[in-house]
């Protein structure tokens, strides 16, 4: 059942098995699991099923370098279904080789392989909606189709592993009818937890403390507990608790918040291939199952073994939209429409220098030129995107001169100095805000420059085409629009040795017996893949550890009592 | 040699009842008496084995079942047919000298809107539709008469199968069903019709079923959805359509009570006309695809001993069927 923390009376002390902090992605797909099982689940949710400034706000902190992070109140949402109520539904697996301890990738290694996941994975993709596990062209069709570059055949980088995209499904609209069917989850909606209070001896969590905007506060007792908050609101709880562990719980080594990763991703240069309009496919493929997939340039694990890189893709891409010397009528009605779009879709549409008046008259020109092409477009993004359930991914430019730039996305390396901290002030639940300070170390920017070089070297090589940057933009290109916004990785990082993360391979706090994270803030490294389809298969395989954990009593726990 | 028993099969124009009376035919220890109401017999060479009658007439079940040891209660039709079929069968078996084992086809429709998984002691929930009643009445009438065996059948598909996999295929093919989010979250309690077919056998022969009742269904269900889309796919209806809940209340809501007006009037013109007017969604359906309600089927797994056939199998047969 779904219940309002308004309708509970002030004071009031809640019991559960097992207590979950956020219905986001991971919160929502754990309370599923034990949906119809013996087990008392209580999901606690800080907002209610729409979005509410006021709880919106308590999300709100700082930032070291306002031109390297977007705001952290940005790219989370607060509120039932979480950040999947506005995320774009990209899924891919992690790749074997983000699991290994790399040599070459400062703090790398998980202390579980892929393998681990991979039962989960499928589980995974059905609940992200993302149709059948199969992330390659050869697996997830049984004819062959269209090749990104007829003829492009690389050494380096591999064209056939696919992105899939999700509707993208809203978590709470989706699944919420099956929990306020399930009599044995109770979810509790403008429940906003404030502290974990540890029993005196700190090996467990004896109960958190929940509070509302309108004053009311709860606790809840529970045997385990997990946070499911992602990877900005799990350090800053795990930190603003420190009636017991005066470091914040879990930080006894301060790792807590550190070695925070986004991902490094930009756009670069101006591609141009010498070869018929047809044997170009840079857009999207349908699966028989209905589903939105597209293929990419990977990095393949050879080559960043060989070269020391970390792990990277790019995609075919329009030109810049800010420019209008791309004479594209669909890109400059984007550039005039940008204040329609999203927040966090409409940063990447903003490029620098002065918003002239000559800047507009040039794009206005440009799609009263090609006002066809603009109003098939629009007509495009009515029906296939705003008003369709299964939404069109992304937009996709076709180009008739068989020009294009390039869209990457790259792993992070963990970086120690990275990091979300506490900062001074305080919010209207008397919470400390955060504090972020993101950086990022040479060898990203090596990663990225030299992946692009040896892309740029294949194009010339293959005799495809030609593929023109500037390397020595690399850098300011993939900071341009900062740390890639709403990936937000590696702040309460899993590992066995304590001195280094903070959770264990079943993501149990180290040291703290009954206290569980399930959040892309265990994830020792970040990948080249968005973080949500592993968040959701990590959060599976924590459910099956749950039950297994929730079926033996823990020492003055309430089973005992 | 073993005298063959006689089984009388009521119902047997219909898509499981003919089912039963071919697999009757080419069993060993069987000779299927097939009677329906209507005229025409089944398609068999052997018109002596058919008889027409109607199923709620006390007299003429008392003429049919003289010298058979067994019955399968197929009949089908409207509340009053199945509930006076149901009555008169039951009455009239009671009074024959060697009472004959009965098998006797209910449905999961007497589970009502009951969610969870279920077994066959669990209580008919609310919500009952008239069919959902008829069928738990005639289950009543059935404990009563003591020999007889109730086979609760789930969702039966397969080729000829004209409501779960022709119509389906129409919806599949015009992209009026595909994949509908929280609307095809419901289980589809999926038979596939050999398989129900055999069930109705072995319940025939089994010692000591009496009186016992069994929920018939894919162990493992799928969701409606998921059906949905495998079916597709079979079909070569694909992409999947990803159908929202507003799409489904205009299919219930607004075109439905059209399209089912004009599906009656083509109905009463021709069956050839009735072929092209598209199927109406009508809101009990809409209901049912959200129906969590899972068949637990252990008693006819033990009991019964059914090899189920996989899905993936019967889609293929049905799409065959329905291509051709």
């Amino acid at each position: 059942m779904i219940i309002d923390s308004y309708d509970l009376p002030d004071g009031q002390s809640l019991e559960a098995d097992l207590c979950i902090v956020g219905a986001g992605a991971a919160g929502i797909t754990l309370a599923l699991q034990f949906a119809g099982t013996g087990l008392d689940v209580l999901l606690l949710e800080s907002g209610g099923r729409g979005e509410e400034p006021d709880t919106q706000a308590l999300y709100a902190g700082t930032v070291a370098q306002a031109r390297l992070h977007s705001p952290p109140d940005r790219y989370r949402q607060r509120r039932f279904g979480g950040t999947t109520t506005i995320w774009g539904g990209r899924c891919m697996p992690f790749d074997p080789i983000d699991f290994e301890t790399r040599d070459y990738v400062p703090y790398s290694g998980w202390p579980l392989s892929r393998e681990a996941l991979v039962p989960y994975y499928a589980a995974a993709n059905g609940l992200a909606e993302a149709g059948s596990f199969a992330y390659t062209a050869e697996e997830a069709f049984q004819k062959p189709i269209r090749p990104l570059i007829q003829g492009y055949e690389s050494a380096h980088f591999t064209t056939n592993t696919l992105e899939r995209f999700s509707c993208p499904t809203d978590f709470g609209r989706r699944y919420g009818h099956k929990l306020d069917a399930a009599t044995n989850v109770r979810t509790v909606l403008h429940a906003n937890v404030t502290q974990v209070q540890l029993v005196p001896d700190g090996g467990s969590v004896d109960r958190v403390s929940v509070r509302n905007l309108r004053g009311n506060q709860f606790t809840v007792k529970a045997r385990a507990f997990v946070l499911a908050t992602g990877g900005l609101e799990v350090p800053r709880l795990l930190l603003a608790s420190r009636d017991v562990q005066q470091t914040g719980i879990g930080n006894r080594y301060d790792v807590v918040g550190r070695y925070y990763m986004c991902h490094l991703a930009g756009t670069i240069g101006a591609i141009k291939i010498d070869k018929p309009l047809s044997s170009v496919w840079h857009g999207y493929e349908v699966s028989d199952q209905g589903i939105y997939v597209r293929r990419r340039f990977a990095l393949r694990e050879s080559t960043q073994r060989t070269l020391k890189l970390g792990n990277f893709i790019a995609r075919l891409h329009h030109p810049r939209i800010t420019e209008p010397r791309h004479r594209n009528a669909v890109l400059s009605l984007l550039f005039l429409a940008q204040s329609f779009i999203p927040y966090e879709y409409r940063m990447r549409l903003s490029g620098p220098g002065p918003r002239s008046v000559g800047l507009w008259l040039q794009h206005i020109r440009n799609v009263l030129l090609g006002s066809t092409d603009a109003a098939a477009f629009a007509w495009h993004m009515l029906r296939d995107r705003k008003l369709a359930e299964r939404k069109f991914p992304s937009i996709i430019i076709k180009s008739r001169a068989n020009l294009f730039s390039l869209d990457f996305h790259a792993e992070q390396c963990p970086n120690p100095l990275s990091r979300v901290g506490l900062g001074p002030e305080r919010d209207a639940l008397g919470m400390p805000r955060i504090a972020v300070d993101w950086r990022y170390v040479p060898e990203d920017v090596d990663t990225v420059s030299r992946s692009i070089a040896l892309l740029a070297d294949d194009f010339r090589q293959s005799g495809i085409g030609s593929f023109d940057y500037d390397p020595d933009r690399v850098e300011d290109e993939m900071t341009r629009y900062g740390a890639y916004g709403g990936h937000h990785i590696g702040t309460a990082r899993m590992g066995v040795d304590p001195r280094l993360s903070v959770v264990d391979a079943n993501c149990r706090v180290h040291g703290v017996g009954n206290l569980f994270i399930a959040s892309a803030a265990t994830f020792p490294t970040s990948s080249q893949a968005n973080p949500t389809l592993t968040l959701v298969a990590l959060t599976l395989r924590l459910s099956m550890h749950l039950k297994t954990f929730l079926q033996r009593p823990l020492p003055g726990s309430l089973s005992d009592s | 040699m073993t005298m063959k028993q006689r089984i009388l099969v009521l119902g047997a124009n219909g898509f499981i009842g003919k089912r039963v009376v071919d697999a009757l035919r080419s069993s060993d220890w069987a000779t299927p008496v097939a009677a329906g109401r209507r005229a025409m017999p089944v398609a068999t060479a052997d018109a002596q084995a058919y008889l027409q009658l109607d199923a709620t007439d006390p007299d003429q079940l008392r003429r049919a079942l003289d010298g058979v040891t067994g019955v399968v209660n197929c009949v089908a039709g409207d509340s009053g047919t199945i509930v006076n079929g149901a009555r008169a069968l039951f009455r009239v078996a009671a009074e024959m000298p060697l009472r004959p084992r009965i098998v006797h086809l209910s449905s999961i429709a007497v589970y009502g809107e009951l969610e969870g998984d279920v077994d066959e002691a669990a209580p008919p929930g609310a919500g009952l539709s008239a069919y959902g009643a008829a069928k738990l009445e005639a289950e009543r009438l059935a404990r009563g008469a003591g020999v007889v065996v109730v086979l609760r059948l789930g969702i039966v598909y397969g080729p000829d199968s004209a409501q779960w996999s022709g119509r389906i295929a129409r919806l599949l093919r015009s992209h009026r069903l595909g994949d509908l989010g929280n609307g095809g979250d419901g289980y589809c309690n999926l038979v596939y019709v050999a398989d129900a077919v055999r069930s109705i056998l072995r319940a025939l022969q089994g010692a000591d079923l009496a009186g016992q009742v069994f929920n018939i269904g894919l162990p493992d269900c799928p969701t409606w959805n998921e059906y949905f889309s495998r079916f597709a796919i079979a079909l070569g209806a694909v992409p999947v359509a990803r159908l929202s809940s507003r799409r489904l209340r205009i299919e219930s809501k607004i075109l439905a009570p059209p399209l089912k007006v004009a599906e009656i009037v083509a109905g009463k013109v021709s069956p050839s006309l009735m072929r092209l007017v598209p199927p109406p969604i009508p809101p009990s359906l809409i209901r049912l695809f959200c129906q969590e309600i899972r068949m637990k089927v252990h008693a006819a797994d033990k009991v019964l001993g059914i090899q189920w056939t996989p899905i993936d199998e019967g889609l293929s047969h049905a799409a065959n069927w329905y291509r051709q």
